[in-house]
């Protein structure tokens, strides 16, 4: 015990000594962090995002703009006698307008009423199947009358091959960055082992073990691990806060907090710390390690 | 204690014969001088005692390890039978004197009462009880050496090696540097002494090992040695 508090001491006096350098490879380290944890936040978002668009069984329909308000509501028969509708809301196109009355400012919404109108009617359907959408959209795209369709779960796709690229991305940055925080990390440590390098060779001489001389450097690698960790987590607490509060000023949608995958983000920032300063470490101190006297002060 | 059967060593970087069929025994207890020119292939042999090197061919058995069989794991606990005293010190300077001893200790996980008991002790030995706060900078270059001796003697080993313990000390300290060592040798402590200062090997009468090409040329009891 006395041993191990002696060296977990000099790991932090490495630390101290070579601290520009450490705090290199922690802002490094960080960096990395936080645009894993980044990515990660984006991908649940987005994921929720697709589920809670996808799950939404509403699809408008747009008619063409020529019909008439009575040719308009006849359409809703025929919308209700497909099979697989199970309601058709008319929206009036006077409605849609409203909608903007106060965007528009009231001259303009005038001007935008009866004849200026630019908004179609259109029909709010309900399906009772959603396995059967597609033939659906289709059946009623072949109806005479119909301009377009929109759908949520066109918006879902499109997210969804969004969030595949972002991940795709995010994956190929986060592994560059990876590997340069091993090799910062593991330059770090080769840096105070140089500098300590007399200490190691007068600590073989005298018996230590090389686990004894490893663990002052290890602890130096798991310390940078546990305060990039650290670190990055809060820095990820106040910018999804931020992120998600502009966002949903846009689009109003049931977005993931940074708390409800917190201590999971947490635990993988720590163990991904540890891991990296842990290799980093070993990385420098294994080819040093197997030097003998006065090698290893390189005479 | 050392036993060298047919040993030679050929540096494979530059093919170097540093040593050819040496055979040696030191038994417990002896102090001796292992003398020869630079390039002899003196520090081979320690190295290969220190298990820094492993020989070419022939067998080596140290405080009954033998050193081809010794994995690289084990080699610290062969080390920790040996204490080595270097001609240049290697004392670590942003520390005292206390703490270069006791640096001894830490690193073979001795705890810090058992520390704080034996480095007086040692130091007093040595006769640097006053100096136990001074840097090494602070001190003579005999004094440093007594300082590289206390560390070598902390852990109790077996066997005392010192590489040309006088290389860097005026004549007066040399020998009593070699007294000190004669004196630790006179508790049971196993002295090897690499020098090539014959004028002080004589004046102590100890056996002497004389190596030149790599070759042990003369093993000497006590006074019987000359120089070459």
């Amino acid at each position: 015990m006395s041993s191990f508090g002696y060296l977990i001491k000099e790991g932090f006096k490495n630390i101290f000594n070579n601290r520009m350098m450490t705090l290199a490879a922690i802002g490094v380290l960080i960096s990395c962090l936080v645009l894993t944890g980044s990515a990660i936040m984006l991908t649940v978002n987005v994921s929720d995002i697709v589920d809670s668009v996808g799950d939404t069984n509403v699809t408008k329909v747009f008619l063409n703009d020529d019909l008439s308000k009575l040719e308009a509501v006849y359409k809703g028969k025929e919308l209700k006698a497909l099979d697989n509708v199970a309601e058709a809301d008319f929206i009036d196109k006077e409605d849609s307008i409203k909608a903007y009355r106060e965007q528009l400012g009231e001259e303009i919404f005038e001007s935008m009423t009866g004849d200026g109108n630019p908004f179609p009617y259109a029909y709010s359907i309900t399906m009772n199947d959603l396995s059967q959408y597609d033939q659906t959209i289709a059946a009623i795209r072949a109806m005479d009358g119909v301009a377009s369709i929109s759908s949520h779960r066109e918006v879902a796709q499109k997210l969804t091959s969004l969030s595949s690229l972002i991940t795709m991305m995010s994956f190929w940055i986060i592994l560059a960055l990876a590997i340069i925080s091993l090799f910062i990390i593991s330059n770090t440590i080769r840096m105070t082992m140089f500098s300590h390098r007399f200490e190691i060779s007068i600590m073989k001489s005298v018996g230590a073990t090389n686990t004894f001389v490893r663990v002052p450097f290890v602890i130096e690698g798991v310390v940078i691990g546990l305060v990039s960790a650290v670190v990055s987590t809060g820095l990820l607490y106040f910018l999804s806060d931020a992120v998600i509060k502009a966002v949903k000023g846009i689009l109003d949608f049931p977005y993931t907090p940074f708390t409800d995958v917190m201590w999971y983000i947490t635990g993988g920032f720590l163990g991904a710390g540890i891991l990296v300063g842990v290799m980093g470490s070993m990385l420098s101190i294994s080819r040093f390690l197997r030097r003998e006297g006065n090698e290893i002060l390189g005479w | 204690m050392i036993e060298f059967k047919n040993v030679s060593k050929v540096y494979a970087s530059n093919g170097a014969h540093a040593l050819d069929n040496v055979s040696i025994n030191i038994a417990k207890g002896e102090f001796v001088f292992i003398v020869g020119s630079s390039g002899a292939g003196k520090s081979t042999f320690l190295k290969l005692i220190m298990r820094e090197e492993q020989p070419t061919s022939g067998s080596i058995i140290v405080n009954d390890m033998f050193l081809e069989r010794l994995s690289r794991r084990k080699v610290p606990y062969l080390r920790r039978t040996m204490g080595i005293v270097f001609q240049d010190f290697r004392l670590i300077s942003k520390m005292t004197v206390y703490e270069n001893v006791a640096f001894a200790m830490r690193c073979v996980g001795k705890k810090s009462s058992t520390i704080k008991k034996r480095v007086p002790y040692i130091l007093d030995l040595v006769g640097l009880a006053d100096k136990a706060n001074d840097h090494p900078s602070e001190l003579s270059g005999g004094e440093q050496q007594r300082v590289s001796l206390a560390r070598a003697l902390v852990n109790n080993p077996a066997m005392i090696i010192a590489d040309e313990p006088t290389g860097n000390i005026d004549p007066e300290m040399s020998y009593e540097i070699i007294e000190l060592l004669s004196e630790i040798n006179k508790r049971g402590t196993t002295v090897l002494v690499v020098t090539h200062e014959h004028e002080l090997v004589k004046s102590f009468g100890k056996r002497v090992i004389t190596i030149d090409e790599g070759r042990v040329i003369s093993d000497t009891a006590d006074d019987e040695y000359i120089a070459i």
